[in-house]
């Protein structure tokens, strides 16, 4: 419990995480202002309005826990002082995963009643918020095993907003098992979502577990 | 000349460089091989009746090639050396060997355009290559102009990213707002529903250079819309070069 604490306290006093929950949330007004300004001009935007603009800002998520993560490896080595407190490392990567939660639970929240009340679909809240909590731990748990920012969000950008919508639109059967699908079809991509999540996790735990810091 | 080869080098020896040029020159080729049986089929079926921009609609997607390569060859500066030395970054070691930073920056510039102008012309061949191979008989080559036009688009894309990094001196922000708004639906597409002003836009200016087919609301000419992404490009890069020559390191 300590331990969790700890990593919330060294969380919340990065000014690059407040600046990204900040722009986050902005860019996700905007864009949901946006849609909603389209959808009273007539335009057809296809099912699911409430989630288009989140399957945007879920970028921001993904760069929070990047960002929360690369930071521990970052000039300093700040990683080799958390060691030396906390030398057991799995309970230290389970302590980190909940106090990443813990400090994006709100933000989630946030942005997903933004997104979902202004289009009237005020029930895909809950599942927008786990939705988009998890996605932070996906990019925390990739930039843990990457453990450099830039390199980690290239990837997982790329991964989401290049490959992912060319796989889809190649092939319709893969677009169920992507990570991202449940951003765009919740009732099927529930499953899809937590398990790359926990996968990733895993994999990123057991590197840890493993390589020199 | 030095200079310019010094950066060259530099940009070259960053791994994440290699990144963006492996990313960049092999996603529209390969695309264009996955696509071609539904592109065959949709030519048979006539519901792809407008072939001119066969092969050329494909490059867009490569674009996070050059935008890579914008964004490091600025934030690789301001990256922290070593962990050891966390206060040494690798642009406090530039600049003692180059005080003028106007030179500074005209050499670094001139780098980046030469390697996405070389990237940007090997991949729109490969690319146009397999186009023409694989639906010849349907599709005309496309002009050289239009070909010229494309090189040009990545390349001004890829001085964008530079520019915006030059701004932010960090490469997230640029390389998040880019690489999102390169995904199939761009954010500045949708922007085009909600107001007409979003065609001016760098991205949806740019395509129009070279694209002829596309659902754009204000139809730009291609000179023009050239014009329009070069003022965006001169403007950001004029922002950013006052304040690379302003700020602290």
């Amino acid at each position: 419990m300590n331990t969790a604490h700890a990593e919330l306290r060294k969380l919340l006093t990065l000014p690059s995480l407040r600046l990204t929950a900040l722009l986050t949330w902005t860019a996700n007004l905007v864009l949901t202002y946006a849609y909603r300004a389209a959808e009273s001009g007539g335009e057809p935007l296809g099912d699911n309005v409430a989630l288009v603009p989140l399957g945007y800002t879920q970028a921001g998520f993904l760069v929070l826990g990047v960002l929360a993560v690369a930071s521990e490896y970052q000039e300093g080595g700040q990683i080799r002082t958390t060691l030396l407190a906390m030398p057991r490392r799995l309970p230290l990567q389970a302590a980190k995963a909940v106090a990443l939660a813990a400090l994006t639970l709100p933000v989630a929240a946030a942005t997903a009643t933004t997104s979902t009340v202004s289009a009237g679909e005020a029930t895909s809240t809950p599942a927008a918020t786990g939705y988009l909590t998890l996605t932070t731990l996906l990019g925390a748990a990739v930039a843990s095993v990457v453990r450099r920012a830039v390199p980690a969000v290239i990837l997982l950008l790329a991964l989401y907003f290049i490959a992912g919508p060319l796989l889809r639109a190649w092939s319709a059967t893969s677009a169920a098992y992507l990570p991202d699908t449940a951003a765009l079809e919740p009732s099927r991509g529930a499953a899809a979502t937590i398990i790359w999540t926990l996968s990733v996790l895993t994999l990123a735990a057991f590197t840890f577990h493993r390589r020199d810091a | 000349m030095s200079l310019v080869r010094a950066e060259l080098r530099k940009l070259l020896g960053l791994p994440t460089a290699w990144v963006g040029l492996a990313l960049g020159t092999l996603i529209a080729p390969v695309v264009v091989l996955l696509n071609a049986p539904y592109t065959r089929r949709a030519i048979a079926a006539g519901t792809l009746s407008d072939t001119s921009d066969l092969g050329l609609r494909d490059l867009g997607i490569g674009l996070i090639g050059p935008m890579v390569l914008g964004v490091i060859v600025v934030s690789s500066e301001y990256t922290s050396t070593g962990q050891d030395a966390p206060g040494a970054r690798q642009l406090t070691a530039t600049l003692a060997a180059v005080p003028d930073r106007l030179r500074l920056l005209l050499a670094k510039t001139t780098a980046l355009v030469l390697v996405v102008a070389a990237q940007a012309a090997v991949t729109a061949a490969a690319t146009l290559t397999l186009t023409q191979v694989l639906h010849g008989e349907h599709a005309a080559a496309p002009a050289p102009g239009r070909v010229a036009a494309a090189i040009l688009y990545w390349t001004l894309t890829a001085l964008l990213a530079y520019a915006i990094t030059l701004i932010t001196r960090n490469g997230i922000v640029p390389l998040t707002l880019l690489i999102i708004n390169s995904s199939v639906v761009s954010v500045s597409y949708l922007l085009t529903k909600v107001t007409d002003l979003a065609a001016y836009l760098p991205d949806i200016a740019g395509t129009q250079m070279f694209l002829r087919s596309g659902d754009f609301p204000v139809e730009i000419a291609p000179v023009t819309a050239g014009l329009v992404m070069i003022a965006w490009v001169v403007a950001l890069l004029a922002v950013g070069a006052v304040l690379f020559h302003r700020r602290d390191v």
